[in-house]
């Protein structure tokens, strides 16, 4: 088991304490100018408590990277543009294979992908990407030959070869997660 | 403003009900599983942004707009979680489909391990 | 102001259809999914019903379902998985 650090501490009960301002609808209050006191400790102290016990499992290693604005408008803009314009179209894809009548034209394997990618947090935003769009799910993940690769169970395999797979599954997707996360 | 609610309420219900009919059609569980993402990406994003704009445009309701907004992080950030969960158990316990696999790379390197 | 209330109704109608595949589904990962799905569903619906009422309550319901739908298909996996 990892250690508490000051700064993952620190970070998680900032967020911590966002979340509980949206979720008791305080923020609009504060706008308002009339916001209860005594919500406001007692969201400070459940956060701090909260934190305290779980920081070690979210943050390892540089806890204030995401506070860092390029990066936070960088990480906004892909989740906002680039991922939502790829959602669509797989989502499109998906759902005029499964309407259309006759015969089914799917075509299901599980490919293999590599990725350069090192960090965890990266690894992770791109497995939760690849998952999120209709079509392909991520199975498993492991270290081969210095390389990760990813399990990819896809609706329509086009190709077997891991590069060409790899370049029509996630092409954009990594490129700009390699500029959030390196 | 009401055309526009109404609009992305509509293309919500189309996807939901694209991955409704997938559900039902498809020959096997890995495959079900791909149309019941469909269900979860497009068929909540429209709801949750109509829902936004329709609690601040009819009802002012700010809290209201932000307690949607919270619904649909959630969905957005646990649903790959239990889809990628639920493939590995799946995969892992036997299930295989009747048909078979296009291509199988995973289970020639499980096979490899053990 | 009734499109909502239509809405509504034809979540609730997918959610009775995905019932059919709950009931005739040949393994446990498939009637996992589709309880997912209908709790995914019924949320949507929950979601409109709330917006044609103008109460904020039915939100919070909708977010415990959310987590309890969550919580339940991935303690399914993980029995799947035979680590539980």
């Amino acid at each position: 088991m990892k250690k508490t650090t000051f700064p993952a501490f620190l970070s998680t009960a900032i967020v911590c304490y966002i979340f509980w301002l949206l979720l008791t609808g305080q923020i609009v209050a504060i706008f308002n100018g009339n916001a209860a006191p005594e919500v406001l400790i007692a969201g400070g102290l459940v956060s701090v408590l909260v934190a305290l016990f779980s920081a070690r499992f979210f943050i390892h290693r540089s806890a204030f990277y995401l506070f860092n604005p390029v990066k936070l408008l960088a990480l906004l803009f892909y989740c906002i543009f680039i991922f939502g314009w790829e959602l669509l179209k797989a989502n499109w894809d998906v759902a005029w294979r499964a309407l259309r009548p006759g015969k089914l034209k799917i075509n299901p394997g599980i490919v293999k992908v590599p990725t350069e990618l090192k960090s965890e947090y990266g690894l992770s935003m791109l497995a939760n990407s690849i998952t999120l769009t209709p079509g392909t799910i991520t199975m498993d993940i492991a270290d081969q030959d210095e390389k990760t690769w990813l399990y990819i169970h896809w609706l329509h395999v086009d190709c077997t070869e891991p590069e060409q797979a790899g370049d029509s599954i996630k092409g954009t997707l990594e490129k700009w997660i390699r500029r959030i996360w390196k | 403003m009401r055309i526009a609610i109404d609009i992305l309420i509509g293309i919500s219900i189309f996807f939901a009900l694209a991955g409704t009919v997938g559900m039902l059609r498809m020959p096997d569980t890995f495959s079900r599983m791909q149309s019941s993402t469909n269900i979860g990406t497009m068929g909540v994003l429209g709801v949750i942004i109509g829902g936004i704009m329709y609690a601040i445009w009819q009802y002012g309701d700010y809290s209201m707009a932000v307690k949607i907004g919270i619904l649909g992080v959630f969905y957005i950030v646990t649903n790959p979680i239990s889809g990628h969960a639920l493939a590995k158990g799946a995969y892992r316990h036997g299930y295989r489909p009747e048909q078979g696999f296009a291509c199988d790379q995973y289970g020639e390197d499980l096979t490899d391990a053990d | 102001m009734n499109e909502l209330l239509f809405g509504a109704i034809c979540f609730v109608v997918m959610a009775l259809c995905l019932v059919i595949r709950l009931i005739k589904g040949p393994t446990i990962a498939d009637r996992a999914i589709t309880a997912d799905a209908i709790d995914i569903l019924a949320d949507m619906a929950l979601i409109l019903f709330a917006l044609f009422t103008g109460r904020g309550i039915y939100l919070d319901i909708a977010l415990v379902t959310a987590v309890l739908g969550f919580i339940g298909s991935v303690i399914v996996a993980r029995y799947l998985e035979g680590r539980l």
